[in-house]
């Protein structure tokens, strides 16, 4: 079998964070770097101020570090000073101008580092879900992925360049603004380091209460919208059953009961706003009595009274954050665990090309190297049975047959026959189980194998073999771009020739000319501002740019016309080429040319040969035939 | 739909605020109250230098004590009944506004329905509302209290020395000034930042939802490349964002530094010369830093408020949209409105159905879609409306069931014209089964007594019986209490189906409307869903939107619609003999059909 490339697993919370983080790690260190020169600056300010109080206008001896003494005196002492104010001022504006651009670079590289993350983040999950098998994608629904790489993403973006940024920011300012505060003075400074851990830990408290009170608030604003989602949806239920009242009764009650959870909500957010301002207003008043007490001892001067006054203003509003740190890092873990989810789920085989010879290189090709050619060989089908992964009932039962190469095999079929499973097991969006991973119950169960001129298709690496079968599916899905886009997106380039080409032939060439844009009409999401046929052509026309020597075409016209249908088969014949084709309908007159037909019935081969022959032998088909043809 | 809305729209969200006015005008005075005591606080400190400090006493530092507490108390009591009651405000108009959004939804006709997506209003209903709430309550709150601070700073600095309150006094245009300048460029930016965000979530919803076919096509690396073409587009316009509002921020901080420093010169100078005391210029400097930053959140909040606008447009065209199918005033006096049934006064219904020169026109088409369109329908008439998908076979039902009403002509049910009973009146007797059954989530037993809300257990399986909906049923876990999820998720197709016919039969309605649906179904539960559709339309009158060829070829009428207009109309074998539209249709409806039909 093949080798698989060695898919990173993220065996743990931290894992994964640090792999999201390559590339952004450095832009938050820098801004951690920026932050603490903001901090500094913030912290001089209220000194100078001090020394400019004490001792240039009032008359205190300057009580400042050895290295500004030399200075002051150097520039002709205090005196000097005094007489020169605006150069203090100056010197003010200019720790604060520093102050400024630290800030700008601190917020910017804080921004550059989330920003990046977000981008590496959603990158990452976006190429690796669509690398994903497609078994994943039908068991999963796509809301709750949507949701993960979307708001899971923002919680986690958020607590890192927010909470866990202002982390390191505000431990960073208490500490330096300690120091300096000691530096005043020690017995203040002590008082004021004693409020700390008290509003750490009354806000973890009321964070703690809040977070648990968001939760219930969330769940009940989650039934509130899907009443109101439901009723919408249903508009057309609830006016043929008369039930507005019921529906008017329910929504209010919801929205009352909702809305009271919300008051009891904002009961202990406004109780944790304020009793934030009451330990403020206390500590300054503490800090205030305490510094009255000190300078009328002589222990403390005015300035140093001022300065600490700014301290204490400094930090009281950063340490009331802090709580919010420990109750939102519950919240990014359970977001991270949900991105694992995703990020730890295998991918399909390597996607990726390497090399663009005929011969593929590298380690995806097979033991048994295969060459392009094989896609002009035979397509055989060797006693294929198959049962959906998590499903019990078998879809496929001992299913073998040829398609051989350059010809058209027509496959019949009811819904619900095992059509559409047996063409995913082609272009592998389902693989077949391998021999040894089959039930252990000792005896080897034969699960068969599907080869295209002669090599095993799990021998071909994925991005080959479905880069060489086009498929056309009974509902393709058109992507939010234009026209043009949409018919060329398999390829590196198209001309406009060959547009021209393919859309005539899938009879696409009057719809764009009616179209105001052309082939530069936006299809809107999904395609939904062309109609079902008008998808199905378009999906036509976009194999045909392909070129691909092997083309399905899955029940492809189903919402064409009938005598659309027969003007495409006929204008196809042509493009086909020595193409080997396979094709499934509920059609008979659109299999009838087949060189063979096939029908299958409950995942089982019931007839096989040609319109002629199958006629003759009165089977199932023969009654389809009847009663599409018959004359009433 | 852009045009502006004078005064911010705020006028036309009255009746919402009305009911809390008196409450915002207290509150509002309370505000004021708070940030004459935020500018009070100051005071004290420089009180303390002043006159602890300068005299170094202590006397009447207790008295300072109980004052400074006595502040604190009152203010503390005003802000937490502010916060809370402002909270409550707002939650209480956005209480209002979603019932009104959604109430004004259920008597809107399904014309507005069919011109917005669920997704559309549901934002109405649930976002916008939640933004207009937040908006009169929040940010009115915080204007109040910052334009008071600003006013009762300056007052005081007046008050204390004109001239150095004239030196931080001039900062503020320049604040002003730079404020809007770099607020004019984050309004468009954070406009872009929705929108590219919307794109990158509309591109996972791609990835996801097309996953068969990117892989099909080989185009995983095209599409993710695309996609990081986004994300570094978001990663770019993000960044310049936090450019902008860190120059911003940068350049508000500095302003206050300047202020703060233009204090510490002039103030410094006429304190050494004697004019100022040391406490009043420390209150100088606490005023003069912080009276910048409430500029920038009024600039803030104003242009929360321009950016708030489309939400109040968008709420109240809903609310002021006309329904263009409503009870006239004398109906309702008789049969009361959809809320407020009048039952006592409801006559029964039997289920004579006819069409009397009907014209009709889409509200907002332009083509006759029915012309003078003539039909009688005796009670329990079959009648089936083939025609291929988009040809308006719904155009009848929606007629027979009021959601339209005609531009000429009558309607009569049982020879009275529709309009001369109420909606809820004919909707209680008109059972209606969707092509895509809808059922809400909860259990199983609330989703089969929508129609029905006192019917027993009893009558429940019996109604499951008759459908042959008991085996679905039977194998639930918890029976009837089984949940069924959003929307039904829980179970198939077949099943909600089945579930949906059992709940349009146990209202057991006179007039049944069913939508076949096309979507395959397993063998099983199809042979179900065939004989159920016979059981439920057996003696009642019936319009039937049909695909299968054994309800078409069983109905008493066939009505074969195409390109919108009814073109045919007869029995089976009448249509078959005219060799018509009908014949090929049919013909084309066999190919299509599965095989146990045939």
């Amino acid at each position: 079998m093949n080798q698989k490339k060695r898919q990173i697993q993220f065996h743990t919370k931290a894992s994964l964070v640090i792999y999201f983080l390559k590339g952004s790690l450095r832009y938050f260190v820098l801004s951690i770097l920026f932050a603490s020169i903001v901090s500094l600056a913030d912290l001089m300010n209220p000194k100078i101020i001090e020394y400019t109080v004490d001792s240039v206008i009032g008359r205190e001896p300057l009580a400042a570090p050895g290295f500004v003494q030399k200075l002051v005196n150097g520039a002709g002492g205090v005196s000097f000073f005094r007489s020169h104010l605006w150069l203090v001022a100056l010197l003010v504006l200019g720790i604060a101008l520093l102050g400024a651009v630290c800030r700008y670079l601190f917020m910017l590289f804080d921004s550059l580092g989330a920003e990046t993350f977000v981008q590496k983040t959603r990158d990452s999950l976006f190429a690796h879900i669509v690398r994903l098998p497609y078994a994943w994608h039908s068991e999963n629904h796509t809301g709750d992925i949507i949701q993960r790489c979307t708001s899971d993403v923002e919680t986690i973006k958020l607590f890192i360049s927010e909470q866990l940024m202002s982390l390191f920011r505000v431990v960073l300012l208490i500490v330096m603004s300690l120091v300096f505060m000691m530096r005043i003075h020690t017995g203040l400074a002590l008082a004021e380091a004693f409020f700390i851990p008290v509003m750490v830990l009354s806000s973890v408290f009321f964070h703690n209460k809040v977070g648990a009170a968001f939760e219930k608030v969330d769940r009940e604003e989650g039934k509130l919208s899907s009443i109101a989602q439901e009723n919408l949806t249903g508009v057309r239920v609830v006016r043929a059953f008369g039930r507005e009242q019921f529906e008017q009764e329910r929504f209010m009650r919801q929205n009352a009961g909702y809305t009271d959870l919300w008051y009891h909500l904002q009961f202990i957010l406004a109780s944790f706003w304020t009793s934030g301002n009451v330990y403020a207003t206390v500590r300054n008043l503490v800090v205030t009595v305490l510094g009255v007490l000190f300078c009328v001892n002589g222990s403390l001067t005015a300035g140093g009274f001022i300065a600490f006054l700014s301290y204490n203003a400094l930090i009281s509003l950063p340490v009331r954050g802090l709580g919010r740190v420990i109750t939102e890092m519950s919240k990014a873990e359970i977001s991270i665990d949900r991105l694992r989810y995703i990020m730890n789920a295998e991918e399909e085989q390597e996607t990726e090309i390497r090399g663009t010879g005929e011969e593929v290189s590298g380690i995806n090709a097979g033991p048994d190297s295969f060459t392009y050619d094989c896609f002009r060989g035979d397509i055989v089908f060797s006693h294929v049975s198959f049962t959906y992964p998590g499903r019990d009932h078998e879809i496929l039962h001992d299913v073998s047959f040829t398609a051989p190469a350059g010809k058209t095999l027509g496959i019949l079929g009811a819904t619900g026959s095992g059509k559409t499973t047996l063409l995913s097991l082609l272009n592998r969006l389902y693989e077949l189980p391998d021999l040894t991973e089959a039930d252990g119950t000792g005896v080897p169960e034969y699960r068969g194998s599907i080869t295209i001129g002669g090599t095993d298709i799990r021998d071909i690496p994925l991005p080959v073999l479905r880069r060489q079968i086009g498929m056309v599916l009974q509902e393709p899905y058109l992507f939010s771009r234009s026209l043009a886009d949409n018919i060329g997106i398999a390829c590196d380039s198209v001309t406009q020739q060959e547009l021209d080409r393919a859309a005539s032939v899938a009879c696409l060439d009057e719809t764009i000319d009616h179209m105001a844009r052309g082939y530069d009409t936006f299809v809107g999401e999904r395609g939904v501002t062309l109609s079902g046929g008008q998808r199905q052509r378009a999906a036509i026309a976009q194999m045909l740019v392909r070129h691909t020597p092997v083309m399905i075409f899955d029940d492809a016209l189903s919402a064409v016309d009938a005598e659309t249908d027969a003007k495409i088969r006929q204008a196809m014949k042509e493009q086909i080429g020595d193409a080997t084709v396979l094709l499934v309908s509920h059609r008979i007159t659109t299999l009838i040319h087949a060189d063979e037909i096939i029908v299958l019935e409950a995942g089982k081969i019931a007839e096989r040969g040609t319109h002629e022959e199958l006629l003759a032998a009165g089977g199932i088909y023969t009654r389809v035939y009847e009663l599409q043809t018959r004359e009433a | 739909m852009n045009k502006k809305l004078p005064l911010f729209g705020i006028p036309k969200l009255m009746p919402f605020i009305r009911p809390y006015g008196k409450k915002l005008i207290f509150m509002i005075g309370l505000g004021i109250l708070s940030s004459l005591a935020d500018t009070i606080f100051p005071l004290f400190n420089s009180y303390a230098i002043d006159h602890f400090i300068a005299q170094r006493t202590t006397r009447g530092i207790v008295y300072f004590v109980l004052l400074y507490l006595g502040l604190m108390v009152l203010q503390e009591l005003d802000n937490f009944y502010c916060l809370y009651q402002c909270g409550k405000v707002e939650l209480s108009i956005d209480r209002d506004l979603r019932n009104a959004a959604f109430n004004h939804l259920q008597t809107l006709s399904f014309s507005y329905f069919n011109q917005h997506s669920v997704g559309y209003i549901h934002a109405r209903v649930m976002s916008d509302t939640a933004k207009i709430g937040e908006l009169v309550a929040w940010r009115m709150m915080d204007v109040v209290w910052n334009v008071s601070y600003i006013a009762c700073v300056l007052m005081m600095m007046l008050s204390l020395n004109a001239r150095l309150a004239f030196y931080v006094m001039i900062l503020v245009p320049v604040a002003v000034a730079v404020i809007l300048f770099f607020e004019r460029k984050l309004v468009g930016l954070y406009h872009q930042i929705r929108e590219i965000n919307a794109k990158i979530t509309g591109n996972f919803n791609e990835g996801i939802t097309g996953a068969r076919s990117i892989k099909v096509l080989a185009i995983e690396e095209k599409i993710t490349d695309e996609f990081r073409y986004d994300t570094a587009r978001m990663r770019k316009t993000s960044v310049n964002t936090t450019h902008q509002a860190a120059m911003l921020t940068s350049v508000v901080t500095l302003l206050s530094s300047a202020a703060l420093s233009m204090v510490l010169w002039r103030g410094g100078w006429i304190t050494i010369q004697g004019v100022l005391k040391i406490g009043t210029l420390s209150v100088f400097m606490s005023y003069a830093v912080g009276v910048l930053e409430p500029i920038h959140s009024i600039i803030t909040t104003l242009s929360t408020l321009i950016s708030i606008q489309v939400n109040i447009d968008r709420l109240m065209h809903l609310l002021e949209e006309v329904s263009d199918v409503a009870d006239t005033k004398e109906v309702q006096e008789i049969y009361g409105d959809s809320f407020h049934p009048d039952r006592k006064n409801w006559e029964p219904l039997n289920g004579d159905v006819s069409f009397r020169d009907v014209t009709f026109r889409y509200p907002d088409g332009d083509e006759y879609v029915l012309e003078h369109f003539n039909l009688e329908v005796p009670q329990g008439t079959n009648v089936a409306i083939v025609g291929e998908t988009g040809a308006g076979k719904s155009t009848l039902v929606n007629l027979v069931c009021r959601f339209y009403e005609p531009t000429e002509g009558q309607v009569l049910i049982d020879g009275k014209d529709a309009r001369s009973r109420s909606l809820l009146w004919l909707h209680s007797n008109i059972g209606y089964v969707l092509q895509t059954p809808h059922l809400f989530s909860g259990t199983v037993r609330e989703n089969l007594r929508y129609g029905k809300p006192d019917a027993s257990d009893q009558e429940i399986w019996q109604a499951l019986k008759a459908v042959s909906a008991d085996f679905v049923v039977e194998k639930m876990k918890h029976g009837l209490d089984t949940e069924v999820g959003e929307g039904g998720d829980m179970l198939s197709t077949g099943e909600k189906q089945l579930l949906s016919f059992a709940r349009a039969l146990l209202a057991d309605p006179r007039i049944l409307v069913l939508d076949e649906a096309t979507a395959s179904i397993d063998t099983v539960t199809e042979k179900a869903i065939q004989d159920a559709i016979a059981t439920i339309i057996r003696g009642r009158t019936s319009f039937v939107i049909a695909h299968r060829l054994s309800t078409v070829v069983g109905a008493d009428t066939i009505l074969v619609v195409r390109d919108g207009k009814i073109t045919e109309h007869g029995t089976h074998r009448e249509l078959m003999q005219t060799r018509g539209y009908y014949y090929s249709l049919y013909r084309q409806q066999i190919e299509g059909s599965d095989w146990h039909d045939l």
